[in-house]
């Protein structure tokens, strides 16, 4: 219920938006900051980088509010902008941190039992992941977003957004620890 | 008790693939009544999801980061209103080329009349041609002045050749709290803050950079800190 309202309030933010209403863009800016600040911040770690990417994608939505067809739902749109302008940002700057391959990792010496360093594990696991890869499971488990959803938003057949979470997970569970070797050691060490 | 193995695949591919959906609860009915009546007969998928809600519950955590979306939002206005003003500049000539334009298929004129029309929207083209040259030259002035009010993704930002870090502080913190983390983590300011409250930092001593940033990172007062060397990774393919 709650949701169907945001969403409802959204397209109402959008619509005042392409009519030209500065305070509705306003509105959705400050709506949306933190959810794509640390969408982004799994992009670049840079927090200008980050800044810049979310004006840049806000001056998109600004200028293209009145070519959106509301077929797809306006959380699905700007984090769609959001992703192709991140991705076009790193591809002009050739600074895909994430293109390391697993295989090179030092081995780890953290406790992952840990309640500190889970937090540090995970994220570092995150990092190693190729960068499509870690934002497929950043869009379905920190923002929650569906195959359907994730496949609009990165512009992709709902194949290939299969196949990065299917390898995501893969390398995850290849780099998490074994932690105790069953599901309750993952119960426990939850964070 | 079962066993995880570190690289096994899943031996249930396709209850697998639909575990991510299923733990984020956006998993369609029929597939999720799929997934319980598999759970409840097949121990390793119950691993496997529990794996897979461990994951979800860690990057669900809080974030000991803070943004400050009203200093960025200042910028973006700053752009917008860059954009207002050139287009404003422009819109009077504008409207009257269209009204202009509009006016002679609106009416049908009586012909002791037309030679008068045809002389008089030759001068109105006339002088909005000129207009238009003067305006074009104006909005690049103004353009070129504007530049230096925002930076985008692809600009270039001006660093000190000395610069080794990049810092956010807690808006509260005083200003000899901020000497005495300086003090301890033998760093300078070289710039800032920026608008987006961004100190440059650089080393007053040989200690190494991580060291110093190690030590910013540990007092609650500071927001963000990083380091400004890039490393340099090698490119690899996604699929």
């Amino acid at each position: 219920m709650a949701k169907n309202s945001a969403k409802e309030h959204d397209t109402e933010l959008l619509v005042a938006v392409a009519a030209g209403s500065r305070r509705a863009l306003e509105e959705l800016y400050l709506g949306y900051h933190r959810r794509l600040a640390r969408f982004l911040s799994r992009i670049t770690p840079r927090y200008e980088n980050v800044e810049e990417i979310i004006n840049d994608t806000f001056m998109i939505v600004w200028q293209s509010a009145k070519d959106f067809r509301y077929a797809s739902q306006v959380s699905t749109w700007i984090i769609g902008i959001a992703y192709r302008t991140a991705l076009k940002s790193l591809r002009r700057q050739k600074n895909h941190a994430a293109a390391r391959s697993l295989d090179e990792l030092p081995e780890q010496t953290v406790d992952p039992m840990s309640e500190t360093e889970v937090q540090d594990w995970l994220t570092h696991g995150l990092n190693q992941l190729p960068m499509e890869q870690r934002l497929t499971l950043e869009l379905a488990y920190h923002m929650g977003h569906s195959l359907e959803e994730i496949a609009a938003i990165t512009e992709c057949p709902v194949g290939t957004v299969k196949a990065r979470m299917f390898h995501a997970r893969e390398k995850l569970r290849v780099y998490l620890p074994n932690l105790g070797g069953s599901a309750s050691a993952w119960t426990a060490s939850s964070g | 008790m079962t066993t995880i193995s570190g690289s096994g695949a899943p031996i249930h591919p396709e209850i697998s693939a639909l575990l991510p959906w299923y733990v984020n609860g956006r998993i369609g009915e029929r597939e999720r009544r799929r997934v319980d009546a598999h759970l409840t007969e097949c121990a390793h998928c119950r691993e496997e999801l529990a794996r897979e809600q461990w994951v979800y519950r860690n990057m669900n955590a809080e974030t000991p980061l803070e943004y400050m979306p009203a200093v960025s939002l200042n910028r973006l206005q700053a752009r917008l209103d860059g954009i207002d003003a050139a287009n404003s500049e422009r819109s009077p000539e504008g409207d009257a080329a269209v009204a202009a334009a509009e006016k002679p298929r609106r009416r049908s004129m009586p012909w002791q009349g037309l030679m008068a029309a045809s002389v008089a929207v030759m001068a109105v083209a006339l002088s909005l041609l000129a207009a238009d040259r003067w305006m074009q030259y104006r909005a690049r002035a103004a353009m070129s002045a504007a530049a230096p009010v925002y930076y985008t993704v692809t600009t270039a930002v001006p660093r000190a050749p000395d610069e080794s870090i990049r810092a956010v502080f807690s808006q509260a913190i005083t200003l000899s709290e901020l000497q005495g983390i300086l003090d301890e983590a033998q760093l300078r300011i070289v710039s800032g803050p920026t608008e987006a409250g961004v100190y440059s930092l650089a080393a007053n001593s040989r200690r190494p950079v991580s060291s110093s940033l190690a030590l910013l990172r540990s007092h609650a007062q500071v927001r963000f800190a990083e380091s400004t060397a890039v490393p340099a990774t090698p490119a690899r393919t996604t699929p």
